[in-house]
């Protein structure tokens, strides 16, 4: 009882540093930005509002600009996930010089920085960069636009998350007992069968763990839409960045990161429930 | 030195003490008896370099007087210097700054704690060779007399454009005949854009209502049209509304000739050419009204130690000799006016040698940022 007393005491202890950070500098403030989004002026009294809110789906150029974030999200996170997997898989269950090579390679973004990784794809894909004379080579003059709007965005959202998302998505398939694989080949399926009856409901906590990270770590990612995207429309994070320095204009800026936290949070909600469904399943 | 000579370490100084109060025993000195001044110049390391190499020792050598620079680069610690000319002034002390360069904000913040002398053509001559009206002579109160300025010009390429527009309506009308050869970069990333902004919403309400310090947000109605109209310049602007980020951005894009026109700034284009980073068929002219454009002023603490010594300096620097040397380092404007300047400095950069307009103070300038972003760059086509 006494031991156990104690031991409750030091586990307490030791979670109580990280807890208070997180409530004093992360939630408290959070809390009290979202309270101050709805605080307006009016006649000279302080009234909760809704207004800072209307304003920002009223004016146009906001309210694209949030489109544009949830789908250029959706799309990188779909892509780097469809192309992590295929690699994950490729590494997993594949032996030989190749594999160990690309085992290797694959994680090379990871140490890049992204500012250098963003102005690299700028040259790659630029007007008169590699792919363009690539392509004239070819024999196509006119490529399309590659860089400065949403395709360069996606592009180098990918390239940069995929060494991520590979590496969690191959722990999670280096936990499924290879006994598992080899007696599911033995009563005949295929590679296919094989793939949707077991690995993939075996692999599916690290599914989901690579999915809500992906989404969060692009929604909320800055230096690459900053330097790769266009004008118009931006993602938001740019778009709060402007508005809270170049247009003088915080409060818009914070109620767009409290919209932001709320999408966010719908990502955030699979990974709560993803996880925690792990441990009753290990239970 | 002061090893060997013990005793010297405070005959130094108390020469210096004697002396100084020997000036001010006699009151204001002549310029004969001006023994040093210590300046504060900010800015980029062309600037630095303009100074130590060239500017300091030419001053020296026609006045005899020692000059000592303290260096801000890129304006670090302009702050700082500020306040410390304040606080020496509410303790009713002397101060070491005798001549301080800086942006005309930083004047303008000093200015109602008294701190800036009123230089006048009574003070120092050459104070009547600058325009008085120049925008940035306005913005710091009158305390800063600007003493180098760049603007932001149309650069053409003569190869594709036979005759370029003198207006700003002229501009436009070329822009919408030959769609996709002209830009301007993202008004939040660079001054060569704003400009570009700034005129055209000076075309539709007047400059002097937005370059003092004073805001009235529901002026700003008078700006719609202005954001309708470069709306509407959208699907002829390059690669159907591309609006490059930063000024060299631009540059680059009339270097290899993609597009044919665009706004830039004077010296960044100079240099440019001067390099041969942009083919020698570019040619810079101003139009009429002019694009904005911005100096680097001056101000003299009224409580400056050598505040003769300032003074002294500040009127060399508007010599049409030493501006000579200012404008052909820095491919920029003169501070004093053009008709001041010798005539082959004033054929080199005549197409350019006008005056340029003011910009809006800072609270509109972020307003018409972010309405441009809203109602152009942002709404769709």
């Amino acid at each position: 009882m006494k031991s156990s007393f104690r031991e409750g005491a030091a586990g307490l202890l030791l979670v109580l540093p990280p807890l208070f950070l997180l409530v004093f500098v992360i939630l408290v403030p959070a809390g009290q930005a979202v309270l101050d989004t709805l605080r307006v002026v009016r006649d000279g009294h302080v009234v909760y509002s809704l207004a800072r809110y209307q304003e920002l789906l009223h004016t146009i150029s906001l309210r694209r600009s949030v489109g544009f974030t949830v789908s250029v999200t959706l799309v990188s996170a779909a892509a780097t996930f469809v192309l992590a997997y295929a690699l994950a898989l490729y590494l997993r269950f594949s032996t030989g010089w190749i594999s160990t090579l690309l085992g290797a390679l694959f994680i090379i973004p990871l140490f890049i920085p992204t500012v250098i990784a963003s102005f690299a794809m700028i040259t790659f894909l630029e007007h008169h960069g590699y792919v363009a004379s690539l392509l004239q080579h070819v024999g196509i003059q006119e490529t399309p636009s590659l860089v400065f709007n949403a395709v360069g965005i996606v592009l180098t959202e990918v390239w940069a998350s995929i060494p991520f998302a590979t590496l969690v998505l191959l722990a999670g398939l280096q936990g499924i007992d290879d006994s598992l694989i080899d007696s599911a080949r033995d009563v005949g399926a295929g590679a296919l069968r094989t793939f949707r009856s077991v690995i993939l409901p075996l692999n599916r906590v690290a599914t989901v763990i690579t999915m809500s990270l992906l989404f969060i770590g692009i929604l909320g990612s800055f230096t690459i839409p900053y330097l790769v995207g266009g004008n118009a429309p931006q993602m938001m994070s740019v778009v709060m960045t402007n508005y809270f320095t170049n247009y003088l204009r915080p409060d818009i800026s914070v109620a767009l990161a409290a919209l932001s936290f709320g999408i966010a949070a719908v990502a955030g909600g699979a990974y709560v429930i993803g996880v925690s469904r792990r441990e009753r399943e290990v239970v | 030195m002061s090893r060997q000579f013990p005793g010297l370490r405070w005959i130094v100084p108390v020469v210096i003490a004697a002396f100084v109060m020997s000036i001010s025993l006699v009151g204001a000195p002549a310029q004969g008896q001006v023994t040093g001044v210590t300046l504060y110049i900010s800015g980029d390391t062309n600037i630095q370099e303009m100074f130590d190499k060239d500017l300091l020792p030419m001053f020296e050598r026609d006045t005899g007087v020692k000059a000592k620079m303290v260096f801000l680069e890129h304006g670090q610690g302009a702050q700082a210097i500020l306040d410390k000319i304040i606080a020496a002034k509410r303790a009713g002390r002397q101060t070491d700054v005798d001549l301080y360069e800086t942006q005309p904000t930083f004047i303008a913040q000093g200015a109602s704690e008294g701190i800036w002398l009123k230089i006048t053509k009574d003070n120092m001559a050459n104070a009547a060779k600058v325009d008085p009206q120049r925008p940035e002579v306005l913005v710091s109160s009158g305390f800063g007399i600007p003493y180098r300025g760049s603007s932001v010009v149309l650069a053409y390429n003569a190869k594709h454009v036979k005759q370029p527009p003198k207006t700003y309506d002229a501009l436009l009308d070329w822009i919408k005949k030959n769609p996709g050869k002209f830009t301007y970069c993202d008004p939040q990333t660079c001054g060569s854009g704003q400009a570009f902004l700034y005129l055209a919403l000076y075309k539709f309400a007047k400059a002097e209502d937005y370059s003092t310090l004073s805001f009235d947000a529901s002026r700003e109605t008078a700006w719609e049209p202005a954001f309708q109209l470069l709306r509407s310049l959208k699907p002829a602007i390059y690669n159907n509304g591309f609006y490059p980020n930063g000024n060299v951005a631009v540059l680059q894009l009339l270097g290899r000739e993609t597009i044919w026109m665009a706004p830039v700034w004077s010296d960044q284009g100079m240099s440019y050419l001067d390099q041969k980073l942009l083919p020698p068929d570019i040619k810079l002219i101003q139009i009429s009204p002019p694009f904005t454009g911005g100096d680097s002023a001056i101000a003299i603490p009224v409580h400056a130690e050598h505040q003769a010594g300032g003074l002294m300096f500040l009127n060399w620097l508007l010599t049409s000799k030493a501006q000579t040397v200012v404008v052909n380092k820095l491919a920029g404007y003169p501070g004093i006016e053009w008709k001041y300047m010798p005539k082959d400095v004033r054929d080199k950069f005549a197409a350019i040698a006008t005056n340029f307009s003011p910009l809006p103070n800072a609270r509109y300038q972020a307003d018409a940022k972010r309405l441009w972003q809203e109602k152009v760059a942002g709404s769709g086509q």
